[in-house]
């Protein structure tokens, strides 16, 4: 009796499994930076789309856009991101250091460091240059009005004051003193510190103060196309700073959320030929050698150094210019 | 911005009527200045143009620094302190960064017993409040959470939960406390989920709460879950507090969920087992007593207060094993769970081990389309007479039979008044207004071996009618 009662329970549980169900619809959170917002519109509808006919899946991907730095500590406090796409390795590491939601070897897990497209800073300037602003020197004269995002809250921001850092260590006589003073004068010519680099965009475009844009290439091909044409042009300096912006499955969240395969996929999808010349139209360089020829008039030919050549890495760079009580706290004082 | 455009148009008023420095030294703070200089002894003014150009630069500046201002103050605002109201989470507490919350749930039950054509049965038809449970939970600090539930439906209070949890990790929580055994299928259903207003027989052989600690946690995203776990070990069906002997209970289960898709991802299995000794004495025996779905005691073992060296009691080994599964596919829900407990029990220093064993397959249906789960599910449409809202039905049915050890009689309990076997068949249908408000009403016809004076237990007609209140 024992033994058919236990047969009937089982036989009972499974008779009914007959029909096929489609899988359950699922939802991604993707928290990126400030410029991203556009790219990701873009990929996610592709995304979804492939991941549709790959698996039989909805997927809906939510954004989150915001200062880098911002964006990390929300991830950090709590916001429950299934990847992040941020303007920075820090910023991520310190996802994966404070929160523990992620491995620290977190960027070996994608080619290239993580890190599916890249860019780099360069100056958009008014239409004619009426300043005459034509490399990073000239940003520090008297009379000059500079529009950068603040360092601690923005990715973009600390890519754009590391290189203005590297360009005047580059120059002839070149040294951390000199660097220190003309990065100090340069700060001293910027009159609005926005929290992240779209932000800075709409101070400069489209509320129309200061001479000069520190930004994103993408970000600053994007005004040009779509916010000011024939109103900007874009000054390439003569030496700027590789930005790596890097991509991470949260795995804390994704278990929680059972998303973790449609997340791997969704970055790994960054990396295919679909996904860089999604990149590549939003004016992200991309990885992938025969897209990145196919898009290469559109990017500005320059000299590129990178944050561990000349800064030790984003750790120390970190520590030595953006930690509180660092160069930046040293060099900018708010109101002064 | 009256303010603004005033200041602006009195500096330019000023500039225009002469009253411009003739040296401009370039501010702090980045307003475009120009610095203009001839020679040493003769300076430029800058132009008009120039000097309306810089005080629009100024405007415009001040405006951007107001915009952020307000931004930030926005956002700030989004991260304070919150208090919510809402069925998920009833009434909540929450600090800026999220980490410290205090929730006060609770639900009422007030239930209505009715024994048509049950000539046996002791009990009158009764209006009673079968729970009436305070919740106080909450979190401090990101990995520790706390639940304190009592019950004031009884004569007296009652602590039924209290406890803490350590969430480590997905795959980690550790639990100390007071709390649910995991052993029992439908018992780790909430009361206020279950479908029947009372769980069926298998229930009677696992423990009801018992203080302990315990390890559980999801692996592979839900695939499996387990639990582990080492309590005080109490009586079947038993809320227990303090131990009866220094011996403890090991209690653990495991629970899969092994297909992600298909016709059988809606299916999970399990095996739940505990092991432990108990030893009680004539005067606190260590052993429960069975009731019939209409709450009506129908075993007992033999005790007596004229003469209490024949009373039975606990004493040594204790096993409880538990083969479990549900399968919840759209609308439908099925349960089944087979529970056998083994006690070594003594009388007049005659030991026996008694097996008792309990099983029930359970199935619901919602005829308005609601995805059925382990929990109540929120009712597509909520009852709402203004927007048109019905809530949700459901139908219930279930089967079960307990069937206690005939190595019971008549040393260890007398059939006469305790039976050897009870076989129920229940029907129901239950509304569910909102998640928050159910009304049920069920009838289960229970027939029994042995238990009365000659033969057997006239049948026990139970119809059994709930409101509930849960937030």
């Amino acid at each position: 009796m024992k033994t058919l009662g236990l047969a009937l329970i089982l036989a009972g549980a499974a008779a009914p499994a007959l029909k096929l169900e489609a899988p359950k619809p699922v939802t991604l959170l993707n928290v990126s930076y400030d410029p991203t917002r556009e790219l990701y519109e873009d990929f996610n509808k592709q995304f979804a789309g492939y991941w549709k006919n790959k698996t039989g899946q909805d997927v809906t991907i939510r954004q989150s856009h915001g200062g880098s730095g911002k964006q990390a500590r929300s991830v950090i406090d709590g916001l429950e991101a299934d990847v992040v796409t941020l303007a920075l390795a820090y910023d991520i590491d310190q996802i994966a250091e404070k929160a523990g939601s992620l491995p620290t070897d977190w960027q070996k897990r994608l080619p290239d460091n993580s890190s599916p497209y890249t860019s780099t800073i360069v100056l958009l300037v008014r239409k004619g240059n009426p300043k005459g602003l034509h490399d990073w020197g000239d940003l520090a004269k008297p009379g000059v009005s500079v529009i950068t995002p603040n360092p601690k809250t923005s990715g973009g921001a600390r890519w754009n004051y590391l290189a203005a850092w590297a360009w005047a260590l580059r120059q002839p006589g070149g040294n951390e003193a000199k660097a220190k003073d003309f990065v100090s004068r340069l700060y001293k010519n910027v009159p609005v510190l926005d929290a992240g680099a779209r932000g800075s965009t709409t101070t400069f475009v489209e509320r129309g103060i200061g001479d000069v844009l520190i930004a994103w290439e993408n970000e600053a091909l994007l005004a040009i196309k779509e916010l000011g044409p024939g109103k900007f042009e874009i000054v390439a300096p003569s030496l700027s700073i590789l930005a790596e912006p890097p991509v991470a499955v949260v795995d804390k969240v994704a278990r929680k959320h059972g998303t973790t395969e449609v997340a791997r996929a969704y970055l790994e999808y960054l990396y295919t030929a679909e996904g860089q010349e999604i990149a590549a139209r939003h004016f992200y360089r991309p990885r992938m050698p025969t897209v990145a020829a196919k898009y290469a008039n559109q990017f500005p030919k320059m000299t590129l150094v990178t944050v561990d050549e000349v800064f030790g890495g984003w750790k120390k760079a970190q520590a030595t210019h953006f930690a509180d009580g660092a160069f930046f706290d040293q060099i900018y004082q708010p109101g002064q | 911005m009256r303010g603004l455009e005033s200041c602006t148009i009195g500096l330019v008023g000023m500039i225009a009527v002469g009253g411009a420095p003739q040296l401009w030294a370039q501010q702090n703070g980045g307003t475009v200045v120009a610095v203009v200089a001839d020679t040493a002894d003769t300076v430029t003014p800058p132009s008009l143009e120039a000097r309306v150009e810089e005080l629009d630069q100024k405007v415009r500046i001040l405006e951007r620094l107001r915009e952020i201002a307000a931004d930030s103050a926005a956002a700030a605002a989004k991260d304070r302190q919150s208090a919510t109201a809402n069925a998920k989470d009833g009434f909540s507490i929450k600090s800026a960064d999220g980490k410290y919350t205090l929730r006060l749930r609770g639900y009422v039950q007030a239930d209505s017993r009715f024994y048509p054509s049950s000539e046996a049965v002791t009990s009158v038809d009764n209006l009673l409040i079968r729970r009436a449970r305070p919740i106080v939970e909450g979190a401090v600090g990101r990995y520790f959470e706390f639940r304190i539930m009592p019950d004031f439906a009884g004569s007296t209070p009652t602590l039924f939960d209290a406890y803490w949890d350590g969430k480590f990790a997905p795959q980690l929580t550790v639990r100390a406390g007071k709390f649910k055994p995991p052993v029992g299928l439908e018992r780790l259903q909430s009361a206020t989920d279950v479908t029947f207003a009372e769980r069926g027989l298998p229930t009677n052989l696992v423990p009801s709460r018992d203080v302990g600690l315990q390890l559980s946690g999801d692996i592979s995203e839900g695939l499996l879950a387990y639990q582990v776990g080492v309590f005080n070990g109490v009586a079947d069906l038993a809320n227990g507090g303090d131990d009866l002997s220094s011996a403890k209970d090991f209690v653990g289960r495991l629970f899969v969920q092994p297909f992600k898709s298909g016709s059988f991802r809606p299916l999970g299995f399990g095996f739940a087992a505990s092991t432990g000794l108990e030893r009680g004495s004539i005067t606190t025996s260590g052993l429960p007593s069975y009731r019939s779905p209409g709450q009506q005691t129908i075993f007992r073992y033999n005790s007596s207060t004229t003469t209490p060296a024949n009373n039975v009691f606990a004493d040594g080994k204790r096993v409880r094993l538990s083969p479990q599964a549900y399968y919840y596919s759209g609308p439908l829900g099925l349960l089944g769970e087979y529970v056998v407990s083994r006690n070594e029990v003594t009388k007049t220093g005659v030991t026996a081990e008694l097996e008792h064993t309990a099983w029930q397959a359970s199935g619901s249906f919602f005829l308005t389309g609601e995805k059925n789960s382990f929990r109540s599910p929120m009712p597509k449409r909520p009852f709402d007479l203004k927007e048109g809202g019905f809530g949700a039905i459901e139908l219930i049915a279930r089967y079960g039979v307990l069937s206690l050890d005939e190595a019971s009689f008549p040393t260890y309990a007398t059939i006469t008044s305790s039976v050897q076997q009870a076989k129920a068949l229940g029907v129901g249908v239950n509304w569910h207004f909102t998640r928050a408000v159910k009304v049920g009403v069920n009838y289960e016809r229970t027939t029994f071996t042995g238990g009365a004076a000659t033969g057997d237990r006239e049948p026990e007609n139970a119809l059994i009618g709930r409101f509930q209140t849960s937030f």
